[in-house]
């Protein structure tokens, strides 16, 4: 190991000059110099040194492959999507994507990174894959009637006690996920939505899924539809259109807004006792709890680890945070969710790497961390590589979003009635429902979670249309300031960068580090562009 | 006898080794390069763009 | 039409949330319950010794300070009430019941015991959960919302009696109110009623602000004038329409639709009689409080409710009103940045002009009534298409 360190040291010397983190170091140039302008379009790509740029190749190499493997498995309806959906065009931007999530990061940081992407890659491309082939619209399949469609915020766990039946989160593949890889997707169909009267002023991510039922645009499988309350009023009210549009008997999952009350947990775990009673009636399957303990298992493996993860979040020495942490989370809880055993596997390397670097004291990102900063808020999906922004030009390390504080209690896996309870626990703290409503200390918590992982920083999504949150802007700024945080509200409209860009969005931060506490960036070639044409 | 089967064998891994050299070399030009993203940019997604607009979608309530 | 004998002073009462009633209520002890949404039953309020306050924020017109808290990308009704709190309006409050019933509402009402606007030491803030189906589920979890934050609040707090019979007396005056509103409201199914859709608006308003045991008497004789009193000989309006959707609070706005040449005949909106005077029947195998819960939680038409029978039943319930009080057409409004009521407006203005081909008018409004030209146009127009619609036979 040490004699090909030896080896590739002068390489890396010689080629010094291409690393765009060098360059800003130097002050020769930076992470922006590479692109094109506005298009987002790199001339090549980021060169990290022989070592980090060999790990980033072999995982693009990987994704290549899981692609590949994706179209393989079902060619022909996979192209008849490509012909179909619109949203489908804007998978090919996924490489794209992950360049940009991903810029400045080194050693074990990149590292980490690739294994979670590639994670959610490969889930992904085999759901499309599994999607486009029952897909009734393009011909249907084997496993059409046997699948469950549910809205994205269901965590899809407790339908897992269904033997043969497969759980399908339907926003996933038009919305919740292609709005961060190409912010050009979800404008065209909040646009649809908002050609039929929709104002403008209303959750563009549930304009955008408005906008999609109105197109014809979800693929259609499976018997009934089960929709939500989950997380906010905006996804309740598109629910209307999406069971009218589908056209299947449709079960709304209602579980209580004021979780934290006891009186709640009896209705929402009713609540689902009603929804899984509905999904026996119309499918003929009865319920096998062994079955559903079987991925309880998994699921609670993934939560040990993630506390554990946590532990490290605290310190210094954490090679994961920023989206490579974020958006792992955000998939494996919500669209995984225990059903794919390969994100135990990656869960289990990753802490053992994070553990590697806790001992060995690795700082991450070259040391250059000024700020810790925990995310509060629904993220800007059209700009998911906010955090490695924020890292990159202004030293500041996103320790934990908001999201990933999802739902972290432990399920029993041996009594049914007992794992009822944990199961309604669990569900209530899905994805931005927790915190961004159901009452005010759930969001005034956001202060005590950045004091336990030892943050200065408190980054505020603004979404200038969530009502749960305009509501306590006048309290948040009172409580940063008697609390005596750093505090910036990041002003975005959520899926639809016409109205705030994603410069906009930079500004904000821009603004507060250099006006609030007289900074200097990192990389002045990422202070200010134009990025308005990339994905 | 031995080396009847060495011979092949390095006469494969030597065409295994240079098959891999070439994919690898001509893999790692095009991620160095950037050219499957430039192709989809460039050349692919304004196809499909212009497809997408002149579909005729069942559009309704 | 001759003048309705109490409507200056009715109208008079609207312009303050502490009317002359309200601080004639407070001077004889009674405690004053304010509330927002129909979710929180009116009748629940009114037990002995209480009041019910519908909150209000009359003639406000600016909300710099809500705004500060919530922002002016919210709810303008949930700042206006802010607004007036923090101004010191409701300070006659014992205490307020809310309701989660909509992220901006339930921000809101945080804001009352947050920074403590409202200069009543005995003030307290409970919200309900409120349920978002009709099913038996839903209502279960509705009684208990009802029984944790508003009866037991009442009882241990206040000291109310909250026992079966005080229940049944307090449902026994509800619905004598109720009753008086709903004669009064059939007035505006004749041909030519004998009442215009302002008159009934304040009236309607009156009778949720104002200490019912106050306001009935002088609801009663308003009642009694209208048996007698003779309308215009030719129907003054152009068209009638049915007023459908989210928080209007202020008569002025169906002034407004009516000086365009329509009488407003329904008043399906929150703070309208569709829902809000249905009486309340005490089923034999039930309790009060069961029937209060089963009764609201039926009529309720909120935007919110996502089950498709409580859907259905949000647009039959329209068309049933339009047919039965001989509507031509809907206007359907919503309030600036409410959610819930804005998809609503699009989904239920597509079945009613193309499914259930009633002639339908969409429009988003502030709370406070100020720049109304655009408005205007739009119901001057909208009321000549129905007009024209008239002449060509319907067609």
């Amino acid at each position: 190991m040490k004699l090909l360190e030896k080896m590739i040291a002068p390489i890396d010397k010689a080629l010094e000059r291409f690393d765009p983190v060098k360059q800003s170091e130097k002050g020769v140039g930076g992470l922006r110099d590479r692109y094109y302008d506005k298009t987002g379009v790199a001339k090549w790509r980021e060169w990290r040194g022989v070592r980090d740029t060999m790990v980033d190749y072999t995982a693009w190499l990987n994704n290549i492959l899981s692609m590949v493997q994706m179209v393989a498995s079902a060619p022909v309806p996979i192209m008849k999507a490509f012909w179909e959906y619109r949203w489908m065009g804007s998978y090919l931007g996924t490489f794209m994507f992950i360049d940009r999530l991903f810029e400045g990061y080194r050693g074990p940081e990149l590292k980490i990174a690739h294994m979670n992407m590639h994670a959610i890659v490969q889930s992904l491309t085999k759901r499309i894959a599994f999607a486009m082939k029952n897909d009734r619209r393009l011909g249907g399949g084997p496993e059409t009637e046997k699948i469950i469609p549910h809205d994205e915020t269901i965590t899809p766990l407790f339908l897992k006690g269904f033997k043969g039946l497969y759980p399908f989160p339907l926003q996933t593949l038009p919305e919740f996920i292609i709005c961060d890889v190409d912010q050009h997707i979800e404008p065209y169909y909040i646009d649809v939505a908002e050609s039929y009267g929709l104002p403008a002023d209303v959750c563009s991510r549930c304009s955008a899924e408005t906008g999609v039922a109105i197109d014809d645009a979800f693929p259609l499988f499976g018997k009934v539809l089960l929709s939500t309350n989950m997380p906010c009023n905006a996804s309740e009210a598109t629910s209307m259109f999406q069971r009218r549009r589908y056209g299947k008997p449709d079960f709304p999952i209602t579980l209580a807004m004021q979780h934290n009350n006891p009186e709640a947990l009896p209705y929402s775990r009713e609540t689902l006792q009603n929804a899984m009673k509905f999904v026996e009636d119309n499918y003929g399957v009865k319920y096998d709890w062994d079955e559903f303990f079987r991925y309880a298992k998994l699921m609670n493996e993934q939560n040990t680890i993630e506390l554990e993860k946590w532990d490290f979040f605290k310190t210094p020495y954490s090679p994961l945070s920023g989206i490579a942490e974020s958006l792992y989370r955000l998939y494996s809880w919500q669209s995984v969710n225990g059903q794919d055993p390969y994100f135990n596997k990656v869960d289990r390397k990753v802490i053992r790497i994070m553990r590697k670097c806790y001992e060995e004291k690795h700082l991450p990102f070259g040391g250059k961390t000024r700020h810790r900063a925990f995310l509060w808020g629904p993220s800007a999906v059209y700009y998911t590589d906010f955090p490695t922004w924020t890292q990159n030009c202004w030293g500041i390390t996103i320790v934990l979003n908001m999201d990933s504080t999802m739902g972290f209690n432990m399920i029993n896996t041996e009594d049914p009635e007992i794992a009822m309870d944990d199961l309604t626990r669990f569900t209530e703290k899905a994805c931005m429902r927790h915190h961004a409503v159901g009452g005010w200390e759930n969001i005034n918590a956001v202060w005590e979670w950045a004091k336990n992982f030892n943050c200065d920083m408190v980054l505020m999504n603004d979404n200038i249309a969530c009502n749960g949150m305009l509501g306590v802007h006048g309290m948040m700024e009172d409580q940063a300031r008697d609390l005596g945080f750093h505090f910036i509200f990041i002003e975005h409209d959520l899926e639809d960068s016409r109205t705030v860009s994603r410069q906009d969005m930079r500004n904000c931060v821009n603004k507060y580090m250099s006006v609030v506490l007289n900074e200097q960036p990192l990389d002045p070639t990422i202070v200010e562009f134009d990025d308005s044409d990339a994905y | 006898m031995m080396k009847k089967f060495v011979k092949p064998f390095m006469k494969l891994l030597s065409k295994v080794l240079l098959i891999g050299l070439i994919g690898f070399v001509a893999t790692f030009a095009l991620y160095i390069t950037n050219g499957e993203n430039k192709l989809i940019y460039y050349v692919i997604r304004p196809f499909l763009n212009k497809h997408y607009d002149s579909q005729e979608r069942d559009r309704k309530i | 039409m001759k003048d309705l004998k109490h409507l200056i002073w009715f109208e008079n009462l609207l312009q303050e949330a502490q009317n002359e009633l309200v601080s004639k209520a407070k001077e004889e002890g009674q405690y004053a319950l304010g509330y927002n949404c129909y979710y929180i039953p009116e009748v629940l309020l009114n037990l002995p010794g209480c009041f019910s306050s519908r909150l209000r924020a009359p003639r406000c017109t600016s909300t710099d300070i809500a705004g500060y808290y919530m922002t002016n990308r919210s709810c303008p009704y949930a700042r206006s009430i802010l607004e007036r709190a923090i101004e010191g309006g409701y300070n006659y409050l014992d205490a307020l019941f809310g309701a989660e019933s909509c992220a901006t509402m339930d921000r809101m009402e945080e804001h009352f015991f947050l920074i403590n606007p409202v200069k009543n030491e005995r003030f307290f803030v409970t919200q309900i959960d409120p349920p978002m189906k009709g099913d038996r589920t839903n209502l279960d979890y509705y009684k208990v919302q009802l029984t944790v934050k508003v009866l037991e609040p009442l009882k241990e707090k206040l000291h109310v009696d909250v026992s079966e019979e005080a229940l049944r007396t307090a449902v026994e005056k509800h619905n004598r109110l109720c009753r008086v509103i709903t004669e009064i409201g059939n007035y505006r199914k004749l041909p030519n009623p004998p009442i215009t859709g302002y008159e009934f608006h304040v009236i309607q308003v009156v009778s949720q602000v104002c200490p019912h045991d106050l306001i009935l008497p002088y609801l009663e004789e308003t009642l009694e004038e209208l048996k007698t009193r003779e309308p215009e000989p030719k129907f003054p309006f152009r068209a009638r329409v049915a007023l459908v959707g989210s928080e209007i609070d202020d008569p002025d706005f169906t002034k407004l639709i009516e000086s365009c040449g329509a009488m407003v005949v329904v008043d399906r909106y929150c703070y309208g009689s569709f829902p809000s005077r249905e009486e309340i029947i005490i089923r034999e195998d039930e309790t009060a409080f069961d029937a209060i819960c089963r009764t609201y939680l039926f009529w309720n038409q909120c935007a919110r409710f996502m089950d498709g029978m409580k859907i259905d039943q949000r647009h039959d319930e329209v068309e049933r009103l339009v047919k039965e009080y001989a509507a031509d057409g809907i206007i359907y409004e919503n309030m600036k940045f409410c959610e819930f009521w804005s998809y609503e407006k699009v989904l239920a203005s597509n079945i009613f002009i193309n499914e259930r081909q009633i002639p339908t008018c969409t429009i988003e409004k502030e709370y406070a009534l100020g720049a109304v030209g655009q408005l205007r146009t739009r119901f001057q127009a909208f009321i000549e298409s129905l007009e024209i619609k008239q002449i060509q036979g319907g067609k």
